[in-house]
C-alpha cells in the first residue's frame, strides 16, 4: 500500500520523556514458553541465565514468566500508553532473545508506522510567528479617502 | 503571540488584509506593480504560489491617473472580437473615457502570473474611478500604501514665503520687458 493508504504519525515522545528524568516505557513483559518443546529451548536458556539480571537492571518493568503448553513461545510487551506488542521467539537462541528484549525495553510504546517528518519541536518560533501586523507601522488616523485633503485641493485650485 | 492556540496562530498568520492605494496623479504602471505584488502575496514571508496567500487591494481615483510622456495619445490597447474585421485598436485616452477603470485593470492583469490563479487575484482587486468607496469596503481596510510618485505642486500651491525663499539667479529691473 502507499503511504497515503497506511497509517502515519508525527514524531513525538511520550510526555517529553527524557527532558527531565527518563522513565522506561515498558510496563510489563511476559515470557510465555513451554517446559518441554524444541521451539522454546532458547526461551528456557534465557530464563536460566539472563532474565533475573534483566529484571534487576530494569526496576520499573514487571517481568512475568509463565510456562504453559503452547506451540509457539512468545514475548508479550505492554507499554505505559497501553500498546501491546507480541513477538514470537520460536527457535531463537538465548542471545537473540536477549537482544530482542533490550530492543523492546528501549522502545516507547508508540506505533511503528510511517513517521511523517523526522523532526519535531515544541517551540517552532522563537521570535514569534509572522502575522500581517508584525513590522507594520501603526496607521495614523482612519484609513480611507480623507475629506479634508480633497477640500484643500479644491480651495487651492479655486 | 506565543500564548495563542494553534488554530488562532494559523488564522492570524494566514489572514487576508485589505490595502488601499490612491491613484490620483500616479502612473498606472507603478500602481499596477504595487497591486500585483500584494495580490500574489509576495510581500509576505509565508508566500507560496500554490498557497493562495494574496491580499485584497482597493484602488481609488483611477479616473485621475497620470501617464508620463505622450502615452495618452500614443499608447494603443488592442483587442479582437474573433469575428473577421473585428480587430480594434483604441488609444489610451479613448479607452479611459469609455471606462475609467480599464487602464489600471489591464495593467494589473498583465503583471500577474499567467496561470489559473490570475483570475482569482483579479477578483480580489477592487477599482473605483472616484474616491467614494462603499461602506463595507471602507470597514475592511487595514493599511493605506504610500503613493509611488511624489506629486509636484503647481505654482499657486506654493505659499508666498516659499516663493520668496526660492533662490533666484537674477532679478530683472522694473522696466525689463519679457518676450
Amino acid at each position: 500500500m502507499t503511504s497515503r493508504g497506511t497509517p502515519s504519525r508525527f514524531l513525538q515522545s511520550v510526555l517529553q520523556n527524557g527532558v527531565g528524568r527518563y522513565v522506561c516505557q515498558l510496563k510489563r513483559i511476559s515470557l510465555i514458553f513451554s517446559k518441554n518443546g524444541q521451539s522454546s529451548l532458547g526461551a528456557r536458556e534465557f530464563i536460566e541465565e539472563g532474565v533475573v539480571d534483566f529484571a534487576i537492571k530494569n526496576p520499573g518493568t514487571v517481568v512475568y514468566v509463565s510456562p504453559q503448553s503452547c506451540r509457539i513461545p512468545k514475548i508479550v510487551a505492554e507499554y505505559l500508553n497501553g500498546n501491546v506488542k507480541e513477538e514470537a521467539i520460536t527457535s531463537k537462541t538465548s542471545q537473540q532473545i536477549a537482544e530482542l528484549i533490550t530492543k523492546l525495553t528501549n522502545q516507547s510504546g508508540l506505533d511503528i508506522i510511517r513517521i511523517r517528518k523526522p523532526i519535531h519541536t515544541d517551540s517552532p518560533s522563537i521570535q514569534g510567528q509572522w502575522h500581517p501586523f508584525t513590522n507594520r507601522p501603526p496607521s495614523i488616523g482612519p484609513i480611507g479617502p480623507q475629506k479634508q485633503q480633497a477640500n484643500e485641493r479644491l480651495c487651492e485650485t479655486s | 503571540m506565543s500564548s495563542f492556540t494553534k488554530s488562532a496562530q494559523q488564522w492570524a498568520t494566514f489572514a487576508r488584509s485589505w490595502y488601499l492605494i490612491d491613484a490620483r496623479m500616479q502612473p498606472p504602471g507603478k500602481i499596477a506593480t504595487m497591486c500585483a505584488v500584494r495580490l500574489q502575496g509576495k510581500h509576505k514571508p509565508i508566500y507560496h504560489a500554490l498557497s493562495d496567500v494574496g491580499d485584497h487591494v482597493v484602488v481609488m481615483n483611477t479616473r485621475h491617473i497620470a501617464f508620463s510622456g505622450n502615452k495618452w495619445e500614443q499608447k494603443v490597447y488592442s483587442s479582437h472580437t474573433q469575428f473577421p474585421g473585428g480587430f480594434k485598436q483604441v488609444t489610451a485616452t479613448q479607452l479611459h473615457l469609455k471606462d475609467p477603470k480599464a487602464i489600471v485593470k489591464l495593467a494589473v492583469y498583465g503583471m500577474l502570473p499567467r496561470n489559473l490563479s490570475r483570475r482569482t487575484m483579479m477578483q480580489r482587486l477592487h477599482l473605483f474611478p472616484e474616491d467614494d468607496l462603499p461602506e463595507d469596503i471602507l470597514m475592511n481596510l487595514t493599511e493605506e500604501l504610500p503613493q509611488p510618485r511624489e506629486i509636484p505642486r503647481r505654482l499657486n500651491e506654493y505659499s508666498q514665503e516659499e516663493r520668496e525663499a526660492f533662490p533666484t539667479l537674477w532679478t530683472p529691473p522694473e522696466d525689463y520687458r519679457m518676450k
